[in-house]
């Protein structure tokens, strides 16, 4: 039996060296889901590469051009709170603050749940609505990939070996922007069974779903209805259709295809109302 | 299987030096290397709340935490609330609203309500319950340790 070897480099191409030289490497962000499914014995890797001290994948920074930086490892509880997020970017905020619970929010990062790509996690709906990018970092440097590209399937990313998620990017965003995350789950931390991310401001419409496909599910015509309807009921049961022929949900514990599709109208409606209501206080 | 690693752990106020295998938890390492069985080990998975401790001050869960990754980190179990043979307000509090039942998930939601009132002086029930929420008792409800929450708040800031 081999043993599990345990690094914690200060540099990031340190981190990169060991994880693309080594492919049962695994790294280590703030462990929420790495140590669960070591400690159910669905992993043993050959070796541990934590990121914890790497300065390069921390911090959240506003650049020039009004776009966001977050470095990975930023976690879960400090963006629910954080005073970064305005305008459609508190969509993200919001997310996090439905993440399980307070423990693993103090613990878990943006980056970890990014590339582990779990198909009814929180981020990914709000990612693919905020048209955000992730920054990746690999062997061969740093690339940015677009979220609707970055997410391909259950547990499945854009990333190759030896790549991690260094950022996310959250593309410039208009400060009259209103925002709401509606998730809806059998209790209290549990993971989505239906959960919508909506954002609006004057000349756009922008609403993802997660939890009803293998990948966050977005739809233009369901948008266009949106828009060229102003909201009404009528347009957002339009929109609603759209959305509803485009996902591709499965049934599983937490609730069959049918009900899901069922659920896309009344969350969709409920997701975008309570967006509006927060635009008028 | 995996290489041991020696790593400064302090708990509650003290320097342990450890030689620990690198995928060993906190949990694991506060139990079986430590001894303090406070820390409830039951699902492993992080979503019971019994193993629940501070970790920098921030509730977090010892079984999804690796031992190494934390050198120098300061670590609070329910072992380090009591002044000697004072009991913390919040442990107090849970004894006298009869909060306990078998007793198994009170390490972890006299944490997890240490912190909460550590942050809010005075929480409503719902923010008693939101808090509490990722903490599973089995034996039969909630009501009591609300109660007791709310007693130590009370208690704390008259």
């Amino acid at each position: 039996m081999t043993e599990t070897r345990f690094h914690a480099p200060e540099r990031l191409e340190d981190a990169i060296s060991l994880l693309s030289a080594d492919e049962d490497a695994r790294p280590l962000a703030g462990g929420q889901t790495l140590v669960a499914m070591l400690n159910a014995d669905l992993l043993s890797p050959s070796q541990i590469i934590s990121l914890h001290r790497i300065k390069a994948l921390q911090g959240i920074e506003r650049r020039a051009d009004g776009s966001l930086r977050i470095g990975a490892m930023t976690t879960h509880a400090v963006l629910a709170r954080s005073g970064d997020l305005r305008g459609a970017h508190r969509l993200l905020g919001e997310a996090a603050g439905r993440i399980g619970h307070e423990a693993i929010r103090n613990r878990g990062t943006i980056g970890g749940a990014v590339a582990h790509a779990d198909p009814s996690a929180d981020y990914p709906p709000v990612l693919v609505a905020l048209e955000a990018v992730i920054e990746a970092v690999g062997p061969k440097g740093k690339r940015v990939i677009p979220a609707a590209e970055f997410f391909q399937g259950f547990l499945t990313t854009a990333l190759n070996l030896g790549e991690i998620v260094s950022a996310i990017i959250l593309p410039p965003s208009p400060a009259e922007a209103c925002t709401h995350y509606e998730k809806f789950a059998r209790v209290e931390g549990d993971f989505a069974t239906l959960s919508v991310a909506v954002a609006l401001w004057g000349g756009g419409v922008r609403i993802a779903l997660g939890s009803v496909g293998p990948v966050p599910v977005r739809s233009a015509e369901a948008e266009a209805k949106l828009f060229a309807g102003q909201l009404s009921d009528g347009a957002i049961k339009e929109a609603s259709a759209k959305l509803v022929a485009a996902s591709d949900p499965i049934d599983d514990v937490r609730g069959s295809a049918d009900y899901r599709r069922l659920l896309i109208p009344r969350l969709v409606k409920q997701a975008i109302r309570t967006a509006q209501a927060k635009d008028a206080r | 299987m995996s290489e041991r690693v020696a790593v400064d752990l302090k708990v509650n106020g003290t320097t342990h030096r450890v030689s620990v295998p690198a995928m060993r938890t906190l949990m694991a390492v506060l139990r079986d290397d430590l001894g303090l069985t406070g820390t409830k080990n039951a699902c492993d998975q992080g979503v019971c709340g019994s193993c629940t401790v501070l970790i920098d001050g921030a509730p977090a869960r010892a079984c999804l935490a690796l031992a190494v990754a934390l050198p120098g980190i300061a670590i609070t179990t329910v072992e380090g609330l009591a002044q000697g043979d004072t009991l913390s307000p919040v442990q107090q509090a849970f004894l006298d609203a009869g909060a306990i039942q078998c007793g198994f998930c009170m390490p972890g939601m006299i944490i997890q309500a240490t912190a909460l009132l550590a942050e809010n002086k005075r929480p409503s029930e719902d923010d008693i319950r939101h808090s509490i929420s990722g903490n599973l008792c089995r034996c039969s409800g909630y009501t009591k340790v609300i109660e007791a929450i709310s007693l130590a708040a009370s208690r704390l800031t008259p």
